[in-house]
């Protein structure tokens, strides 16, 4: 007989664990210790040796979040309870798990930085693997970045194996299973290999535990850029508390003058992992970034949590008293044109020097963090790619300097989004486009070498079938709509459709097409969209 | 397929497409992080990349997915991880509304 009050009861305990994508900062640890608590929740399984080691355990190391998946799948899979001796709560203990095992037995930040977009949630990137094996054999099912988070000992990368086969048994007569010797090939050629790329012991993880680690407290200059809705500054005023915790004020603009401030809080694991959880008017946001190894930048990317389509990926670069220009946005004006351009920094003193060409009409406004300017760009002005010096501060490859506006790119070239709602658990997931244009350069010829990225600019959307499948199905009609303005399609209701032939669901399979008039010519680009169904099981690292 | 023969539009796809050689020119994760396209057909995604040769709708068969833990990366796995997860909706074209997620929410 099913029991569906247990599992109810798990979930409603881990919701209150605030565990999903990130911990949020103001739950407060065990009283207990680390070692403590894992003698007390972990060790009738896992015993430890005469070195203080314990079976297993001590053979990995992961993310926060590939702890919080492990620590997690104990206590959904085998009803482990985190305990705390000193008689706090069980939630406070699996919390003091992940810091400690994260802390001491985390990934360095180079092992970890190859597949940051899992963990910014970044979830319509193409992986791309060298081994079709190593794609075949794991990355058929989830991301090979879940595999290539982990570090271990030749014995506990077979142990992963043989945990895939006992527990996903099908594992073996899924396609890609069943055409070969899969147990046999992933124990004689997958382990090895992993072994030998992804050990337990590497110089980069010793020289990163020996490291001085950076405080993270103080004032950042943030900039952004949100597809669907472009470029963003603001500031960041971190502050320290106990356990490498901080609390988070975040004020900043897009382009546009609409504002994203709110506050937070936000902890740091293995001494470079920020993991913020902050309140932006009615949403909560979530922030994944790295901390340089000099505690000068954070880097990552800041998601809504119930829609982590939407998110902006954000650099924010500590307040000193230099002075240093970051960013000009937008990053591109054409020759023989004029445009307000934005020049964001810190303590930005002195004139702006924009290169030949480029011509300075009006200081609309000016203070320490940023420059507004009105500049107009001769016929003559050199095209391509710029630095841009304000007072002593210069800033390469600043801005793009463009002569025609030759074809539109959509980005991402290819996404998924998920019908939802309508009364279902899993919300829709929408896809959000953006037209970047090009310019073909000098030789006016597109795919050459002098072709200018030029930005992002505002299109008219619209979709169209994919392909003859497409159109019988009437995908266009079925799957959900296309935000003409802003690009963003939002995907039709869950469920069978009974107007569809065998009321088969709201998935669509469409071309994305961004078009811009330009003088009297209109200039196109596509990308391609998949509608596709939910999914239920969405851990942090997919 | 020599021994085999098409008989619907399903069918008639596949046998077309192994015919001219497409299904070779079919790569794994050809499609975006975490989505499946191979595991006959795929969750998101069809073996030739689009969703016509998915289930239709999804919830005909969601219950052939997830009793034999066909793809336990986006369908709980009934079999093995989560007995308990579509107790409550036996019928899944009628009751996929009562369906939950599996990974602990988080409210903050």
């Amino acid at each position: 007989m099913l029991n569906i009050g247990r599992l109810a009861r798990v979930s409603a305990l881990l919701a209150l664990l605030g565990t999903g994508q990130a911990f949020a900062a103001t739950d407060t640890p065990a009283t207990s210790s680390p070692q403590e608590i894992i003698a007390a929740s972990c060790s009738g399984c896992h015993a430890r040796d005469g070195e203080g080691r314990w079976f297993r355990i001590s053979d990995q190391r992961k993310t926060p979040e590939g702890w919080q998946m492990t620590l997690v799948r104990m206590q959904i899979t085998h009803k482990a309870q985190f305990i705390d001796p000193a008689g706090g709560d069980g939630d406070a203990a699996l919390r003091t798990l992940v810091k400690y095992f994260a802390d001491t037995q985390g990934l360095a930040p180079q092992e970890r930085a190859p597949y940051s977009f899992i963990l910014e949630q970044e979830l319509n990137t193409i992986e791309e693997h060298d081994s079709e094996q190593f794609r075949s054999m794991c990355a058929r099912c989830h991301t090979g970045a879940r595999v290539l988070l982990q570090r271990r000992t030749e014995d506990e990368w077979r142990n992963l194996v043989h945990f895939h086969l006992g527990q996903f048994p099908t594992a073996e007569y899924q396609m890609m299973g069943r055409d070969r010797d899969w147990l046999g090939e992933a124990l004689r050629d997958v382990v090895p290999d992993l072994a030998k790329k992804y050990p337990l012991q590497t110089d980069a993880w010793t020289q990163w535990q020996a490291a001085p680690k950076p405080a993270l407290a103080g004032r950042w200059r943030v900039l952004g850029y949100m597809p669907g809705r472009g470029d963003f500054s603001g500031v960041m005023v971190t502050g320290a508390q106990d356990g490498d915790r901080y609390t988070v004020v975040f004020n900043g603009q897009f382009a546009d003058g609409e504002a994203l401030s709110g506050s937070g809080s936000a902890i740091v694991y293995t001494g470079y992992e920020w993991r913020g959880t902050l309140k932006i008017g009615d949403e909560s946001y979530r922030q994944v970034m790295a901390a340089s190894a000099d505690g000068a930048e954070l880097t990552g990317r800041m998601f809504q949590r119930d829609h982590d389509e939407w998110g902006l990926r954000m650099r924010a670069v500590r307040e000193t008293p230099r002075s240093e220009l970051l960013a000009v946005q937008p990053g591109f004006i054409a020759a023989g044109g004029e445009s307000l351009l934005t020049l964001v920094g810190i303590n930005l003193d002195g004139a702006a020097d924009l290169g030949p060409g480029l011509k300075v009409l009006e200081e609309v406004s000016r203070s320490a963090g940023q420059i507004l300017l009105r500049v107009a760009a001769d016929d003559t002005a050199a095209v391509g790619v710029r630095a841009i010096r304000v007072g002593k501060s210069d800033l390469p490859d600043a801005i793009t300097v463009y002569k025609g506006m030759d074809r539109l790119q959509v980005e991402p070239a290819f996404a998924v989004g998920r019908v939802g709602g309508d009364g279902g658990s899993q919300p829709v997931v929408q896809a959000i486009f953006d037209a970047i244009a090009w310019s073909n350069g000098a030789d006016g010829e597109a795919g050459t070498q002098d072709d200018l990225r030029i930005g992002r600019v505002a299109a008219n959307w619209s979709v169209a079938p994919w392909n003859e499948q497409a159109t019988a199905d009437q995908d266009v009609r079925f799957a959900g709509q296309m935000d003409k303005d802003d690009g963003v399609f939002t995907p039709a209701g869950a469920g069978p459709n009974p107007e569809r032939k065998y009321q088969t669901n709201n998935a669509g399979n469409l071309k994305v097409i961004a078009s811009v008039d330009r003088d009297g010519q209109t200039i196109q680009g596509d990308g391609h969209l998949i509608v596709t169904v939910q999914r239920w099981n969405n851990p942090p690292i997919r | 397929m020599k021994h085999l023969k098409p008989l619907n539009e399903k069918a008639h796809l596949i046998d077309k497409a192994s015919r001219q050689g497409e299904v070779d020119e079919v790569v794994a994760m050809q499609t975006v992080a975490g989505c499946t396209a191979t595991t006959d057909p795929g969750w998101e995604v069809d073996m030739f990349g689009g969703v016509a040769g998915l289930c239709q709708p999804m919830e005909a068969d969601l219950y052939g997915c997830a009793d034999p833990c066909w793809w336990p990366a986006q369908v709980p796995d009934v079999m093995v991880t989560y007995p308990d997860w579509a107790g409550e909706a036996p019928s899944a074209g009628k009751d996929w509304r009562k369906l939950d997620a599996v990974f602990p929410e988080d409210d903050s």
